[in-house]
């Protein structure tokens, strides 16, 4: 055998991000199943409130934008996501530290979310039929809900983690928490379809992200039980 | 623990009942007449709320720091108090908002804030109940008490924004009239017995969680010593 | 560092140590020690902490009370992080991703510890499961999951080996594997728990076994030279 060299950390979070999304693309859990779902929530809501064209056309990137939220969360507390203990004390014995294990799976929810948010656009757009003169600013304010969701969920599910009630608890420390994703999202669409520039929402987006990951980043060794 | 010892439930009763007799007597507003003494009890639930959420907070970080159960029981028992007074807040305003506004719920950013404050420190008191192990659970809790509090202002600061580009409530603007001297003191009066009354609640749980937990110690120390003597032989016999 | 701790001619050392598992004393006043190239079996009654221990051995669980080193860390230091690649525990459940081959598996902890593919392979080759390698580990025998678990240690090369219930289940030939990775990881200068209730097994591989008795070792003196 060849003598191992602890690789970098950055190299480690690949390595582990890279591992969730084989297993999650096998799994099909956020893509198969919470997708759908997200689309079949995406043409409830015009059953609900009434197919008005100029109404749905007002109200669709809103409910674009809340679809991905609510379900984004459940695509991070995904089954294919939980780590055993014997898995995770071999990973340990590995040499990868908490925050590393941490980080790939932020990264490996990022990439989920991103996917999950892409894949239900084009339903949002058939169903609603929104102004798409702002898609610019989309491709924006996109990376950054999937980034802050991603790590909001990441650090959810690592407090929730082991717990018996854990998909039903993660959801409600996330989204309360994830409100200025919300907002900032729709409005910059907003603002871009009233024609004032929407970079006050990118910047709250991203101060979002940055202290959520700052937290985290700080946090971190509080999170796992042993030294 | 002494907290001003038997006094301060005297100073309770004594403040409240001042600060309930202040509300009674101060002049009616003008414009609500009594309906505006809801105030009284309004704005210091709201206060209380905000405080109590921000001990959480410094006792989360202190317990991260020092590792000592005296800060988890206090950072558990402020936020168990926040979440009764937020509730109590925003019913409150709820019940004053109807007749004065014509809606039971206005988009007013600090109203916003609270109601995602309240929902944040549910999801608080859901992680402590779902977590058994005392350690694990200050643990936990510590760490989402510390990043629920730290989102406070950048939701505030979003729903300032979003408020900013929509029309203001229709039925009638919410303003900010000078206030009436009395109707200050009385304010005052009751922002200070809703004060020792958070103490006093807090007390009594901290006072509870420590009687919790000596009962769980003393259950472990007169049972089993050890987890492996749990076990014992069979008694089934093979016939 | 690890050359200037107590202990360090020893494997692991540990000293009165009381370890608590969510606040229910696990082991208390527990003494152990291990030398490298020396082999231990532990036996115990159901639930009197022989997992515990090996996750202690294994750095994972700090103890509340005493002293230990292991591998010449301090227990409860940022130090066990350093000689923690030197450890491999193989517990009661396997510790391979279900949706994952056995290859994919065995080349994932390769990547991770920055060791070449092919030594996982090469690993899976030594166990015998290189017809099975691209089966994923969802639908393998308990013994084949065995199996690639002794592929790991084979991998990671560890100074200290410690199997937890590694023989139930398991046929003939796997209980021969489990012998040669033992004597391989003492040949290489390592050293092994064995945690087992089959006595006669340990006493044909452990040097000396040690029973665990209302948390604390009972030595049974050396049986294998």
């Amino acid at each position: 055998m060849t003598a191992g060299t602890t690789p970098a950390p950055a190299r480690q979070c690949a390595e582990l991000a890279r591992k969730d999304l084989l297993l999650e693309w096998r799994a099909g859990e956020a893509l198969l199943v919470t997708a759908p779902f997200g689309a079949v929530a995406l043409m409830f809501v015009p059953l609900a409130v009434g197919s008005d064209v100029p109404l749905l056309r007002q109200i669709g990137p809103g409910m674009y934008w809340l679809v991905v939220l609510l379900f984004g969360v459940l695509v991070t507390l995904r089954q294919s996501a939980v780590d055993d203990q014997a898995q995770r004390a071999v990973l340990r014995l590995c040499g990868v530290s908490p925050a590393v294990r941490l980080a790939g799976r932020a990264l490996a929810n990022t990439v989920l979310v991103l996917t999950f948010a892409l894949l239900l656009a084009p339903v949002a757009v058939i169903l609603y039929d929104p102004e798409l003169s702002g898609w610019p600013w989309f491709v924006l304010a996109l990376p950054l809900v999937a980034v802050g969701l991603a790590l909001l969920g990441t650090l959810a599910d690592a407090l929730a983690d082991g717990l018996a009630g854990r998909t039903a608890l993660g959801p409600l420390l996330v989204v309360p928490v994830a409100l200025p994703l919300l907002l900032g999202a729709v409005q910059v669409l907003d603002a871009a379809r009233y024609g004032y520039r929407p970079w006050p929402w990118l910047l709250l987006m991203l101060t979002l992200d940055l202290l959520v990951a700052l937290a985290a980043g700080l946090l971190v060794r509080h999170l796992e039980e042993t030294v | 623990m002494t907290l001003f010892g038997r006094r301060l439930p005297i100073a309770v009763a004594t403040v409240a009942a001042i600060g309930l007799a202040a509300a009674m007597l101060a002049p009616p507003e003008r414009l609500q007449g009594d309906l505006q003494r809801l105030m009284y009890v309004h704005v210091p639930a709201a206060w209380i709320a905000y405080l109590s959420f921000a001990v959480t907070l410094g006792a989360s970080i202190a317990w991260l720091w020092r590792r000592e159960p005296r800060f988890d029981r206090v950072a558990a028992a402020s936020a168990e108090a926040g979440v009764v007074f937020t509730g109590l807040a925003i019913a409150l305003g709820s019940v004053w908002g109807k007749p004065t506004w014509g809606v039971w719920w206005t988009w007013d950013p600090r109203v916003v804030t609270t109601a995602v404050m309240f929902f944040v420190y549910l999801g608080y008191l859901a992680l402590r109940r779902a977590t058994l192990d005392p350690m694990s659970r200050a643990r936990r809790s510590s760490v989402f008490g510390v990043v629920a509090f730290i989102q406070v202002p950048i939701v505030h600061m979003s729903v300032v924004w979003w408020r900013a580009l929509h029309q203001p409530p229709t039925v009638l603007q919410p303003g900010h009239p000078p206030i009436d001297h009395t109707m200050l003191a009385t304010l005052l009066i009751n922002l200070a017995a809703f004060t020792l009354l958070y103490l006093l609640v807090v007390r009594a749980r901290v006072r509870l969680a420590v009687a919790e937990e000596e009962l769980a110690a003393r259950a472990l120390a007169e049972g089993s010593e050890l987890a492996g003597s749990a076990v014992s032989a069979p008694r089934l016999e093979v016939k | 560092m690890p050359n200037t701790v107590p202990g360090t001619d020893l494997g692991v050392s540990l000293c009165d140590v009381t370890v608590e598992v969510e606040r229910v004393p696990v082991l208390r006043g527990f003494d152990f020690s291990l030398a490298i190239g020396e082999c231990v079996g532990v036996m115990g009654a159901n639930g009197s902490g022989k997992s515990t221990l090996l996750r202690v051995l294994a750095t994972l669980l700090p103890p509340v009370r005493g002293e230990g080193w292991v591998l010449g860390a301090p227990l409860g230091t940022s130090a066990c992080t350093l000689v923690r690649p030197r450890i491999a525990l193989i517990g009661h459940t396997a510790a391979l991703y279900p949706g994952l081959s056995l290859r994919e598996n065995l080349r994932f902890l390769a990547r991770l510890t920055g060791r070449d593919e092919r030594a996982a392979d090469e690993s899976l080759d030594l166990v015998g499961l290189a017809g099975a390698a691209e089966r994923k580990a969802e639908v393998c025998s308990h013994g084949m999951r065995r199996r690639a678990e002794l592929a790991r240690v084979l991998l990671t090369e560890p100074r200290l080996l410690l199997l937890d219930e590694a023989h139930a289940g398991l046929d003939e030939s796997s209980l021969g594997l489990i012998e040669s990775v033992v004597n391989r990881v003492r040949a290489d200068g390592g050293a092994c728990v064995l945690v087992s209730h089959d006595q006669p097994r340990l006493n044909s591989v452990a040097d000396r076994v040690v029973e665990i008795v209302a948390g604390r070792a009972r030595h049974r003196g050396g049986i294998a030279a």
